[in-house]
């Protein structure tokens, strides 16, 4: 059984007194270990279908299943804790809690699951380790590079083991030699973790490093290759 | 987690905390100083009241103080003296009273007399603290008078000079004798002022042919505003043809002046915490409305919205609980300096009389539980209240909406 699954998805926004068709009867499978990239211009829906998969939006037609959890029926509780446990999200601008020092960052959703102190202090140091980010524990946000930060982001995505990384245009605020880097870090843990990531960009970098692209255009899948 | 995130957030924009901090600890601070000071006129009419001439009790036979009627007297018993023997009465003072005509040289004027024993007056009264020349009546003194000050000016008397009191005696007689000036009180009462002299009870049962008879007890009790359930305490105790009259049943414009006080401080509350509310709405609203895509991201990162209303809610409870600590130790601090030094306005200011009882041209604090405690309590919920309603307002986002906001 698939990962993801999406059948005959829509998502239409109001916008005035007029409707967008942001996604129009889009369908995808991903499978667990996969490497996809949700390609396309601007406005071709990536972002929308990223939001629905991380239940952070739910579908105005069609079906979403999420390891097994059916998005489109499930209630805002029950979306919230498909994002605390199946979801990690890294953002373009790593939206990391600025109060909070690199590694509390990390910690943040294995505090949100109540693990213990001592195991997700562990959990995120390895993380750090595998991410080149020893010594800056305690490093607040603001104290950190762009490509710090975002690795970082990484690290709290990856930290509670979710089912899915959802990645959206994750390059886009760094240079080309930091996206690379941060590319095939991404890259290592897809193969030495098998975590699963699905990445919405037009960066050409991203598309070239991944295995699967989507390509779509107006709302509408224009390849899958 | 959630505490340690709240506690963070309030100092993350320091100036904006400090200010918000600020408006709390000085709006609670004068809130507590104004109605302390507010207690202290209170009080001061209170006292002028009660502890310069009527006593928070009097005992008198039925109907006695509705016309002074000099026949209406009675002898101190040992059953009357038990009755009052209670740890709330902390002095009992027997008094015979009388209406003449005082007259010195070519001056003369109608006075009331007021017969007691001093030792027990200074525990019911303190018109021995309101001396201006001269000095008090003692124990054993048979031919002594304190005289009011206007009474004083009036009669053209200092103190070593005699005058003459005339009156009708209980028997039918004109009753008169010479009396020495003592002491000139002033305690600011016109009335008192103008037309009261004290004399020694043997006295003036003397001259009203009145040996052993009394007109009425005067009590002083541990607190005044308790008086009247101690009134209702006592009277079965009494003989039938007395009764027990509380201050608040000789002076009814004076209870409905501190009954008023709770309404007016309420009052005093509400408005000045509406408009310190207000600006603390004003400031988490702010803080709250440019964290908008942070809420967003947290919740995309699971935190749930409840979580986001707590966390928000602990912010402003911190912020209150500390305001309100600062703000009561600030204001407990200037009540007690205008409880021991205060403020004199003589200069300026003349006493009113008002309602039976003075207000001293003085600011004076008086430090009470509830001056305190209520606008503490008001500023926690204030607190809460503008806290709830951007906390709630974040809670409702849409994380796909918040997460998109600059």
């Amino acid at each position: 059984m698939a990962l993801i699954s999406l059948k005959s998805v829509t998502k239409i926004y109001p916008l005035g007194h007029q409707e967008v068709v942001a996604v129009d009867e889009f369908s995808l499978s991903i499978d667990a270990g996969e490497f996809v990239v949700l390609a396309g211009p601007s406005g071709s829906g990536k972002t929308t279908l990223l939001n629905m998969i991380g239940c952070l939006d739910q579908p105005t037609r069609g079906e979403i299943w999420l390891d097994g959890h059916d998005i489109g029926c499930a209630s805002q509780k029950e979306l919230s804790d498909l994002r605390l446990r199946k979801v990690g999200f890294i953002f373009q601008d790593y939206n990391l809690i600025p109060v909070l020092t690199a590694a509390e960052n990390a910690e943040f959703t294995l505090m949100l699951q109540q693990v213990e102190k001592k195991q997700r202090r562990k959990r995120v140091l390895d993380l750090f380790s595998a991410l080149g980010l020893d010594g800056l524990e305690n490093r607040k946000p603001s104290d950190l590079s762009g490509g710090q930060q975002q690795r970082v982001a990484i690290a709290r995505a990856m930290a509670s083991g979710p089912a899915v990384i959802l990645a959206d245009e994750p390059t886009a605020s760094l240079d080309s030699q930091t996206s690379e880097e941060l590319l095939l870090l991404m890259q290592k843990l897809n193969e030495e973790q098998g975590a699963t990531f699905v990445f919405s960009s037009h960066d050409p970098l991203v598309i070239s490093h991944a295995k699967r692209v989507v390509r779509l255009r107006d709302g509408r899948l224009e390849s899958d290759q | 987690m959630l505490y340690q995130l709240a506690l963070r957030n309030i100092w993350r924009n320091r100036r904006r905390t400090l200010l918000t901090l600020s408006a709390m600890i000085i709006s609670s601070a004068l809130l507590i100083l104004a109605l302390g000071i507010f207690s202290g006129m209170l009080r001061d009419m209170l006292v002028s009241a009660t502890e310069q001439y009527y006593g928070h009790l009097v005992v008198n036979s039925s109907g006695y103080q509705d016309d002074r009627d000099m026949f209406r007297h009675f002898e101190m018993s040992p059953d009357l003296e038990d009755v009052f023997k209670q740890d709330e009465i902390i002095g009992a003072s027997q008094r015979l009273r009388g209406f003449g005509l005082l007259s010195h040289e070519e001056e003369s004027a109608p006075s009331e007399v007021l017969g007691i024993l001093p030792s027990q007056e200074k525990n019911v009264t303190n018109l021995q603290d309101s001396l201006i020349s001269g000095k008090y009546l003692t124990p054993d003194d048979r031919g002594g008078a304190v005289i009011g000050a206007g009474l004083a000016r009036r009669l053209h008397v200092v103190p070593g000079d005699q005058l003459v009191f005339v009156t009708q005696s209980a028997d039918g007689s004109i009753g008169n004798d010479l009396i020495e000036v003592r002491g000139v009180f002033s305690t600011g009462d016109v009335g008192h002022d103008n037309g009261l002299i004290l004399v020694p009870l043997v006295w003036l049962q003397r001259v009203l042919v009145l040996p052993g008879k009394i007109h009425e007890i005067a009590l002083r009790t541990d607190d005044p505003l308790n008086a009247a359930e101690l009134a209702s305490q006592y009277r079965p105790a009494l003989p039938e043809n007395m009764e027990i009259l509380d201050w608040g049943e000789m002076l009814p414009e004076m209870a409905e002046v501190v009954a008023s006080y709770d309404v007016s401080r309420m009052i005093i509350v509400t408005i000045l915490y509406i408009a310190t509310g207000l600006g603390i709405l004003n400031t988490f609203f702010m803080a709250v409305m440019e964290r908008t895509r942070e809420f967003g991201v947290l919740m995309a990162l699971g935190m749930r919205p409840g979580q986001i209303r707590t966390m928000i809610l602990l912010e402003t409870t911190v912020m209150g609980s500390l305001g309100l600590m600062c703000g009561a130790f600030l204001g407990v601090l200037l009540s007690l300096y205008m409880a021991i030094v205060g403020v004199d306005l003589s200069g300026t200011l003349t006493p009113i009389t008002y309602a039976g009882g003075t207000i001293l041209p003085r600011l004076h604090a008086v430090i009470e539980p509830g001056n305190i405690v209520i606008p503490s309590v008001c500023l926690l919920i204030v607190s809460l209240l503008a806290g709830f309603l951007p906390a709630n307002r974040a809670a409702k986002m849409q994380p796909v909406v918040a997460i998109r906001k600059d």
